[in-house]
């Protein structure tokens, strides 16, 4: 559960604020003709059980720096619909050949490969049309926006996300700290970066927001990875009863926890550099626990 | 070149489209580097770089040009609808698709680098378009407004209400029995005439025309859009693949809906023959020597 250290009622403020941009998606692909791609686009953003970690993150990371909510809800969005769009192709056969994502079908599995790489290239350009649209101009200058969408495209692209997802493909043995800095530390840090420009903030704080987002989205996979390697250690448990845990996997999950102590550690010292924006930082310091302590706690 | 045609010399439209299509592939060219993961950017320059006579590129750049725009201040937009085309025929190739072996005459991308690959470089290139035009869009010729501006309109000709509509409809009609002029129409708008009429509008955009110009443009730029699926599908049946470097009878083939089909060779040539006035009287108001054709 929640970590003792921090008071603040991370549930709470998630579940309340994923309601809002479940809302906020909703309303963001309404059905028009041909249905089928609507359809599509729709059972994938608007799956149950999403976390929302990236919109979450856009938003908290905006009202640090006093932008308003409204600022950020249109790229809070366009983050979860590219992220959506990138599930969507990862899971094809022709990629990782997943059938399942979030507990049903993968899209292809409902809507066929054809219309799922097509849900997919929709999803993009509505996600940096949705940030032009919807983004009230009153309070989020032009500048700023063209910043949102570059860094947005940047993380998605071939040096982003598509770099991630081919070198897992490709999977060399050397590959995998860039892995889990591509893949799924830059949708983290560029929510938080999200965030901070559109509230305005400055050169140095967008900087430090960078490092604290990449921190807590590696921190996220890591323990991921942990918990992972544990399950497949206790179900190997199940079966065999008397071989023990695998040398190699031992030595992995404690290399990788440490790691992810690392980790913590870096994205909370970042965040000490917010000290005079007051308890307006909290939820960003709760972020870090949650992606570390889910469900086993680390170091005891 | 203004002076050449203020003198009497006929409008060289070959030289022009020539000449504008040589700097848009060195702009290309320069636009995606050969970084890490290689693979991937190099699948993504193979299709991009790999000819074609960039119709809409030089679109955008010659209505930046109409509107009295310099050529730089387009070039990022004229490079972002040519990534857009090219990552929309990689797509469109994937054997889940089309399943196509050879695009211009070479093998297609997936043929090359893998469907896996061809995917992502395909999803690089849509993200790329947007990046391109956010960041290398001169700041000092154009006002950030002007380029959100082209963005929205980019994104909105490419996703589920543009060019994604336009191939969903083309897939669910396909070996269908009643396919109407409507529906035909609905899927040629959206799958050539919506990017032709962002590239035509994004140029105008950031080349700092009027709204009235823009519209103006807009419309222009619908009706080129649609005498091109026209007198492409007019050409699939009267000429002979030799005539037309493709083969021909193509649509025919593959069971597709035309326009020849629908309405007759002689129907559809008198349609081509009245989107072409249409087009050129849209064209009236602006400088005559910057719109000449011929």
């Amino acid at each position: 559960g929640i970590p003792s250290t921090s008071s603040f009622d991370l549930r709470s403020y998630w579940t309340a604020l994923i309601q809002e941009i479940n809302q906020k998606l909703d309303e963001s692909i309404p059905v028009s003709y041909p249905q089928g791609i609507y359809d599509a686009m729709r059972y994938s953003v608007l799956a149950n059980g999403a976390k929302r970690a990236p919109p979450v993150m856009c938003i908290t990371a905006c009202e640090l720096f006093g932008g308003h909510r409204l600022a950020a809800f249109p790229t809070a969005c366009a983050l979860e619909m590219v992220h959506s769009a990138s599930l969507i192709h990862d899971d094809l056969p022709c990629m990782d050949n997943d059938q399942v994502r979030r507990g049903q079908p993968a899209n292809h599995v409902v809507y066929g490969e054809d219309m799922a790489i097509l849900a997919g290239d929709a999803l993009f350009p509505l996600g940096f049309r949705h940030i032009v649209s919807h983004t009230p101009p009153e309070l989020v200058p032009e500048t700023r926006l063209l910043q949102v969408i570059a860094e947005i495209a940047r993380t998605v692209g071939s040096a982003g996300m598509a770099a991630g997802q081919f070198l897992d493909l490709e999977a060399g043995p050397n590959a995998v700290d860039f892995i889990q800095e591509k893949k799924f530390g830059e949708l983290a840090e560029c929510s938080a970066v999200c965030g901070g420009l559109l509230a305005g903030a400055d050169d140095d704080d967008v900087q430090r927001l960078r490092r604290y987002g990449k921190a807590v989205g590696i921190l996220y996979q890591v323990v991921d990875d942990i918990l992972a390697e544990k399950m497949k250690n206790e179900e190997r448990e199940k079966v065999n009863k008397r071989k023990g845990k695998s040398y190699v996997s031992v030595y992995g999950v404690e290399k990788a926890v440490e790691v992810a102590e690392d980790l913590r550690a870096q994205a909370k010292k970042e965040l000490d550099g917010f000290e005079k924006y007051g308890e307006k930082v909290t939820p960003l310091y709760s972020f870090v626990d949650y992606a570390a302590d889910r469900g086993f706690s680390i170091g005891g | 070149k203004n002076s050449q045609i203020l003198d009497g010399t006929p409008f060289n439209f070959k030289a022009y489209m020539v000449g504008k299509a040589t700097s848009v592939n060195k702009a290309l060219d320069d636009a995606v580097p050969i970084k890490h993961p290689e693979k991937i950017h190099e699948a993504m320059r193979y299709s991009l770089l790999a000819g074609g006579k960039r119709v809409r590129p030089v679109l955008c750049l010659a209505a930046c040009d109409l509107v009295g725009g310099h050529e730089s201040a387009a070039m990022p937009a004229a490079c972002a609808v040519e990534m857009i085309h090219t990552m929309s025929l990689i797509h469109d190739d994937l054997p889940c698709m089309d399943n196509d072996d050879l695009r211009r005459g070479k093998p297609t991308n997936h043929k090359v680098f893998g469907e896996n690959v061809a995917v992502l470089a395909g999803d690089s290139l849509l993200a790329f378009a947007f990046e391109h035009l956010a960041t290398a869009t001169p700041p000092g010729q154009v006002p950030p407004g002007r380029v959100v501006r082209a963005i929205g309109e980019l994104a909105q000709a490419i996703g589920s209400e543009g060019l994604v509509a336009g191939q969903v409809v083309d897939i669910d009609s396909e070996g269908v029995e009643d396919v109407g002029i409507e529906q035909l129409e609905f899927i040629h708008i959206h799958k050539t005439a919506k990017l032709l009429e962002a590239s035509v509008v994004l140029g105008a955009i950031v080349g700092g025309g009027t709204d009235e110009e823009v519209e103006k443009l807009r419309k222009f730029a619908r009706a080129i859009g649609l005498l091109f699926q026209v007198v492409d599908d007019i050409l699939d049946v009267t000429k002979s693949s030799e005539e037309l470097g493709k083969t021909a009878g193509k649509d025919l083939v593959a069971d597709k809906v035309t326009f020849p089909k629908l309405m007759g060779v002689e129907k559809s040539r008198e349609y081509a023959e009245r989107l072409n006035k249409e087009a050129r009287e849209l064209l009236a108001g602006f400088d005559p020597h910057r719109c000449k054709d011929e």
